[in-house]
């Protein structure tokens, strides 16, 4: 299977099973279309538009790269998918606190409290969700903690005592622990600030970008927009900070213009940025639908050009995007691709009273409740549906070309949409599909342009 | 080759020992926590 596409004068074609990728002039794309049933008929047809001898050169690119095994490679046996023998879980999102200190319209988690009393987890169910992580991660060094909410912020000192815990235990265990926070930022402050850069790999700032867009849905609980009050915490922590970090943000139909959020954040200096859609009823007035997809993919092509332009010509506030940030030179394996998210199996939610849940998305929405981590897992038949679901069994995966790149998409946005973790949500796959086109096509042009130097 | 530059020679046929060792990041724990992209998660293996 492969996948062509025309965008901005550049010619590309991905060979979906290899995950080859050609940049290719008009002659070859042209051909294409007739490989690799009809080759004879393509040499014929195309001899009124080209001349023979510019045919039969791009015929014998085609076949070399086919006999190298980068065009029209054959799809795998179901064989190469059997990869779950024995799951063993080595991400944790850690739900310090079920509480939080503004009330975001669009808050999947309820405005923080996930549906229930406000909480926060104690010191004692955190370091058994450590140990637990430790003690269950099979031969896996490398083990993540997501410090998530609510706001884990209003937990900060059960957040450093978890911090220190984890690293007493890791020689015991030899494990390695990749802390990360995602926090709306508010309680930043000198003393917090110095221990996330100290010690979170990862730090996760939310805010929506341009001041009346963050506003309108990150506000207090008495209305008023977030904005003024998170932007110079940011500032002052990204400035004081060496480690990797993300600024993101969520669109929704308020902000169909939402290029123009980023290049907002860009223009702040912030360098690493994600915007992720909303994903919510349909019946939200400010939930994306159907009908917002051209100007959606529109807004995605603009990101793109911007990204170009900006590293091309050496311009100020660069930024990168981190769902173009597809790496060319170190791709994951093909058992990652095919493995997607890993919920329920390699990656784990944990709720401030200790229950288990395939991830933070699942979080109270009691048929999902894994176990404990006092008991461990207690039901095992909530975690199999996630061992079956691959991009065999979703629906569409098999022939979608981009398969490989999205592994079959978010189970929860499935199941929240279609009640279903095989049904992917479909608004969801477009717009992955719109942003893989233009990573790739940024890396074809940076290609071409180091080439052309 | 005059009528194509090839800008990544995929391996996902190359499956080696190291192959899902489970070292890279997980997806969902680098930044979206709600979209799921694997292209964009290196391999710790090299």
């Amino acid at each position: 299977m492969i996948h062509k596409y025309k965008k901005n004068g550049l010619n590309i074609v991905l060979d979906v099973n290899s995950d080859s990728i050609h940049i290719v002039d008009d002659v070859v794309f042209d051909l294409l279309d007739f490989y690799p049933e009809n080759k004879d008929d393509g040499i014929n047809d195309l001899s009124n538009k080209y001349s023979r001898e510019v045919i039969d050169e791009a015929v014998q690119e085609v076949d070399f790269l086919i006999n190298q095994e980068q065009l029209f490679t054959k799809n795998y046996s179901s064989d190469a998918f059997n990869v779950y023998n024995e799951p063993v879980i080595k991400a944790m999102c850690l739900h310090v606190a079920h509480d939080c200190n503004i009330r975001c319209k669009y808050c999947f988690a309820s405005q923080g409290d996930f549906k229930r009393l406000r909480s926060i987890m104690s010191l004692e169910v955190g370091k058994k969700s450590l140990l637990y992580l430790a003690k269950n991660s099979g031969n896996h060094y490398n083990l993540e903690v997501d410090f998530f909410g609510g706001e884990p912020l209003l937990n900060f000192e059960v957040v450093k005592e978890l911090v220190h815990y984890g690293r007493s235990i890791e020689k015991e265990y030899n494990k390695n622990f990749r802390f990360t926070i995602t926090t709306n930022g508010l309680l930043l402050n000198e003393e917090i600030n110095a221990f996330l850069n100290e010690h979170m790999d990862n730090v996760v700032l939310s805010i929506d970008g341009r001041p009346e867009v963050n506003d309108e849905l990150r506000v207090f609980s008495d209305g008023s927009g977030t904005y003024d009050k998170i932007i110079p915490k940011y500032d002052e922590l990204i400035q004081s900070r060496e480690g990797l970090y993300y600024v993101r943000g969520t669109f929704t139909k308020f902000n169909l213009d939402f290029s123009q959020d980023i290049f907002h954040l860009a223009d702040l200096g912030y360098e690493s940025l994600s915007v992720e859609p909303v994903v919510t009823d349909p019946s939200n007035d400010y939930a994306l639908v159907a009908e917002d997809l051209e100007k959606i993919f529109y807004e995605y092509d603009l990101i793109a050009e911007e990204y170009i332009n900006r590293k091309l010509k050496n311009k100020d506030n660069l930024f990168n995007f981190f769902h173009f940030n597809i790496d060319m030179d170190n791709s994951p394996c093909f058992l990652k691709k095919v493995r997607g998210c890993g919920a329920g199996l390699e990656y784990i939610a944990v709720t401030p009273k200790g229950d288990i849940y395939p991830c933070h998305q699942f979080v109270e929405k009691e048929e999902f409740v894994m176990g404990n981590v006092f008991e461990g897992i207690t039901k095992p038949s909530v975690i199999e549906p996630f061992e079956k679901s691959t991009i065999l069994t979703k629906e569409g995966c098999s022939d979608c070309w981009a398969k490989y790149y999205c592994s079959g998409g978010c189970h929860a946005n499935a199941y929240n949409m279609n009640g279903d973790l095989n049904k992917p949500y479909n608004l969801e796959c477009q717009m992955q599909r719109k942003r893989i086109e233009n990573a790739i096509y940024i890396k074809g042009r940076l290609a071409l342009e180091v080439t052309d130097d | 080759m005059k009528h194509v530059k090839t800008i990544k020679v995929g391996s996902n046929h190359k499956i080696s020992s190291t192959s899902g060792c489970g070292e890279c990041q997980t997806s969902c724990q680098s930044a979206c926590k709600t979209s799921c992209t694997v292209g964009n998660q290196g391999c710790e293996q090299n």
